[in-house]
């Protein structure tokens, strides 16, 4: 590429990237190191998100099941396997061999139905994944979980944040590409509106299960270095809280941005990490998804392009468009 | 034989009492076309001001009447502040109602304290008859009579009333019902309100039935309503009646024949219906 | 003018961005038939679709029996006495006949009762369907339904919007007759293009054109007027 054509939003990238490596040697609390890496994981889950929500147009409730199955595979790989960095390699592959099985049959079984439809079949999905690791124990050690041992070099967290910041930097620009391809724009085509993409020769279906593919891709290499991040495992990477929590951060981050997530993802473990720490002061920041619930419905009514889609309309002066479907419903 | 006439009531007792939970959510999403997914906040306010209310009064009847004026009021209210912005986009309506069910669940905690707490039926509901071999206790007749009630009562109001016509015709074609001199603004609030009120409860109800309560029924209830309505067909009130006696009794006798399974019955249910017939089991294409 | 019964006073009105309605005035006598004339797009939907508020009036009044409807809701425009029959018709497809009526049916008094007979006797396949859902009517029954349901109430003034859309013209003549029978006792502001029925049963007439009122005068004068008629209705 060449440097001069660049642009101005992909230098701004590339600075905080390189200011983002300094972190761990200016903030060395541990704790605070911690959550820094889970923003980081939960930032790629987020995006992985919003390919299929903010670049396709498609609510599931069931993204959770490609996260959990990221972390089961490392998991049991480690676990079974020697605590080899050549291990973690085969329980990557692996993760992302199941990711794709599952997600293309999930997308041809799903993907033709209506929104609500969709979102209650992946989340009945995602639900019999959850029951399924909590039964067969032999292998998931059902609800209580299990942990396991990692080799020397990932065991380190100044390394575990180098490798989570590196493959956040990977997937943003990664998929920052692949939403700007022309792929990107036929997915945006069929968020804006499916019918006429259909009608203008585009097999909507294929490009939305490819979609769908990436996306379970992406949520499973999350799950891979939360599970890696964590050194344990139980039926929680299965919960649905989890695809609501990556689905409120898409959200408030701004759908359809890519860096929305991220910012998403950020202001959300910051804000649990910080005002759970308040519960000493008061009782009432235990409850803190009260100020988190709220904030979210007032960006769903009143910026429904989140933070940084507000942002960027701003800047651009585009009007302002919030998530909608295209099918005429009832009552204005 | 007597095993499976005992686990048949049971599944039905089970299966009116999703349909009370379905109800309320079938008439918003059949008649409004709204996705209310704070529906399980409606249920859990019901279930925690009824038995509050039960609980402080010694009379279920108040519990009862507490947990639906309960539902009526926060059905206006999310009426009007969470609803109102969004009608006819499915996507937002989705989304906004699904943040707004964690406020109200957690909002629980705030006013009646994070833990657990146990439901006892009124003494006049305990106990049970001896038929023959089989025992058929008290509360589930009762959970089957309130649901049979509910049933009847509101198909009557849809098909026979001026009111059920009207609301009926607001469907089909909002304007020309305003044009006929009809404020279908207030209806459609009224609607929701008893959607909500159904809600409610159905949590009173189910408080009772399972013993316990706490505040993360909310998500899950609402995760069932939404399964069962789905498979019934998105807004179809027979269909409502008929999944939820299904996903009743395929739970009563998968508890007992296959224990394994019997936690993942209501999303195999749906997967297989959804698979096989998209639109639901009476859903119209 | 103590006799006009509703009046529009330069209103205009948007269509989202469109600005649709650039000034439209014009007044309805009680009593007798008005017809708003104008190509295919020139505003005369959206004129009545203005008056009952079913789009907002952006600037100019509408006074209906002379109180300001311009700022009212739909249903309280409606109940002031002004029937609407839109150009769709709106007929309820899944109520039966019998259903579409009881919803309109405000009251269920003697007044409403007699206008419901005296409905039932101009249009005698409503009362032979009445059990058929709105929706397996034809083109013609379902126009005569939605007449029916904006008479039965007591209304003043019935707005229709081209009665005469996509029917046989047998079945124009029999809602030309009813129309022709109902204003005996009720004001009527018709849109309508076919000239025929139009020039028939007109008494006033206004032209819309790109958004505004160009012309008015009696049928009877247009009916001489050739250069009128081709400049704006393209009627050689």
């Amino acid at each position: 590429m060449n440097i001069r054509r660049m642009e101005k939003s992909t230098w701004i990238f590339i600075i905080i990237s390189l200011l983002l490596f300094i972190v761990p040697f200016i903030v060395t609390g541990r704790s605070m190191q911690f959550t820094i890496i889970q923003i980081f994981i939960f930032a790629i889950f987020a995006m992985s998100y919003d390919i299929l929500l903010g670049f396709t147009g498609i609510i599931s409730f069931g993204h959770v099941m490609f996260f959990g199955i990221g972390a089961y595979s490392t998991a049991v790989i480690m676990d079974r396997m020697d605590a080899t960095v050549m291990s973690f390699f085969v329980a990557i592959l692996i993760a992302v061999f199941i990711a794709v099985i599952v997600s293309f049959i999930v997308g041809v079984l799903t993907l033709r139905l209506k929104s609500h439809f969709y979102a209650m079949l992946t989340l009945a999905l995602a639900g019999l994944f959850l029951v399924a690791a909590e039964k067969w124990r032999s292998l998931t050690g059902g609800n209580d979980g299990f942990t396991f041992r990692l080799p020397e070099i990932l065991r380190d967290s100044h390394n575990l944040y180098m490798l989570c910041l590196v493959s956040l930097l990977l997937f943003f620009f990664g998929l920052r590409r692949f939403t700007k391809s022309p792929f990107g724009r036929v997915l945006m085509a069929i968020r804006e509106n499916e019918a006429r993409t259909e009608s203008l020769g585009y097999k909507v279906l294929h490009y939305k299960v490819i979609a769908s593919v990436v996306a379970g891709v992406v949520a499973s290499i999350a799950g891979v270095l939360y599970a890696l991040s964590l050194r344990f495992v139980n039926t929680g990477v299965f919960a649905t809280d989890l695809t609501i929590d990556v689905l409120l951060m898409t959200i408030i981050g701004g759908v359809g941005t890519l860096v929305g997530p991220i910012l998403g993802a950020g202001l959300v473990e910051f804000a649990h990490h910080w005002l759970s720490g308040l519960s000493d002061v008061h009782w009432i920041f235990d409850r803190w998804i009260i100020l988190y619930g709220t904030v979210y419905i007032l960006v769903v009514i009143f910026f429904p392009l989140g933070i940084v889609g507000t942002i960027q309309s701003k800047l651009t002066n585009r009007p302002v468009k919030g998530l909608q479907d295209n099918r005429k419903a009832v009552g204005k | 034989m007597d095993l499976i006439i005992s686990l048949t009531v049971n599944g039905l007792a089970t299966g009116m009492l999703i349909f009370l939970l379905a109800a309320g959510l079938t008439l918003i999403f059949g008649l409004m076309s709204v996705l209310n997914f704070a529906h399980g906040g409606l249920f859990i306010w019901g279930a925690y001001t009824g038995v509050w209310s039960f609980q402080m009064t010694g009379s279920f009847i108040v519990g009862i009447i507490v947990a639906i004026i309960t539902g009526l009021l926060l059905g206006l209210v999310t009426e009007r502040l969470i609803i109102r912005p969004v009608y006819g986009n499915h996507i937002q309506q989705i989304l906004i109602t699904l943040g707004f069910m964690l406020v109200l669940q957690e909002f629980i905690k705030v006013v009646f304290g994070p833990d657990q707490k146990a439901v006892f039926p009124p003494e006049i509901l305990q106990g049970s008859f001896l038929v023959g071999d089989i025992v058929l206790i008290k509360y589930r007749l009762f959970i089957i009579a309130v649901g049979l009630l509910i049933f009847i009562v509101s198909s009557f109001i849809l098909k026979r009333t001026r009111v059920g016509l009207i609301v009926r015709a607001g469907v089909m074609n909002k304007e020309m019902v305003q044009s006929l001199g009809i404020n279908i603004k207030l209806v459609f609030m009224l609607v929701f309100m008893v959607g909500a009120g159904l809600a409610a409860l159905s949590g009173i109800m189910h408080a009772v039935y399972s013993g316990v309560i706490y505040a993360e029924m909310g998500l899950e209830f609402s995760i069932l309503a939404f399964i069962v309505v789905v498979i019934g067909g998105m807004g179809s009130f027979s269909g409502s009646l008929f999944a939820a006696i299904l996903v009743g009794l395929a739970q009563a006798f998968m508890a007992y024949y296959v224990p394994a399974l019997s936690l993942a019955v209501n999303m195999l249910l749906m997967t297989v219906v959804l698979i096989f017939r998209p639109q639901g089991l009476f859903g119209k294409e | 003018m103590s006799s006009s019964l509703l009046k529009l006073d330069q209103v205009e009105a948007y269509i989202q961005k469109f600005h649709i309605l650039q000034g439209v005035s014009f007044e309805v006598e009680k009593g007798g038939v008005t017809v708003l004339l104008g190509r295919n797009g020139a505003g005369k939907t959206t004129t009545l679709r203005t008056i009952m508020g079913l789009n907002q009036v952006g600037k100019g009044t509408i006074t209906f029996n002379g109180e300001n409807i311009g700022d009212l809701q739909t249903h309280q425009i409606a109940n002031k006495g002004i029937g609407y029959v839109p150009e769709d018709q709106g007929v309820f497809g899944d109520l039966t006949v019998g259903e579409n009526m009881r919803v309109a049916m405000k009251k269920e008094d003697e007044e409403t009762t007699r206008r419901m007979e005296w409905v039932l006797e101009l249009f005698p396949d409503l009362k032979k369907f009445w059990k058929k859902p709105g929706g397996a009517l034809s083109g013609g029954q379902k126009q005569m339904l939605a007449i029916a349901r904006a008479y039965v109430n007591e209304n003043e003034l019935l707005l229709i919007d081209e009665p005469s859309k996509g029917l046989a013209p047998i079945i124009v003549d029999k809602v030309t007759e009813s129309i022709e029978q109902m204003k005996e006792n009720t004001t009527i502001l018709l849109v309508e293009q076919n000239f025929m029925m139009a020039s028939k049963i007109g008494n006033q007439f206004f032209i819309i054109d790109d958004g505004k009122t160009v012309h008015k005068g009696q049928m009877e004068e247009l009916k001489q007027d050739k250069v009128l008629m081709k400049k704006y209705l393209g009627i050689a």
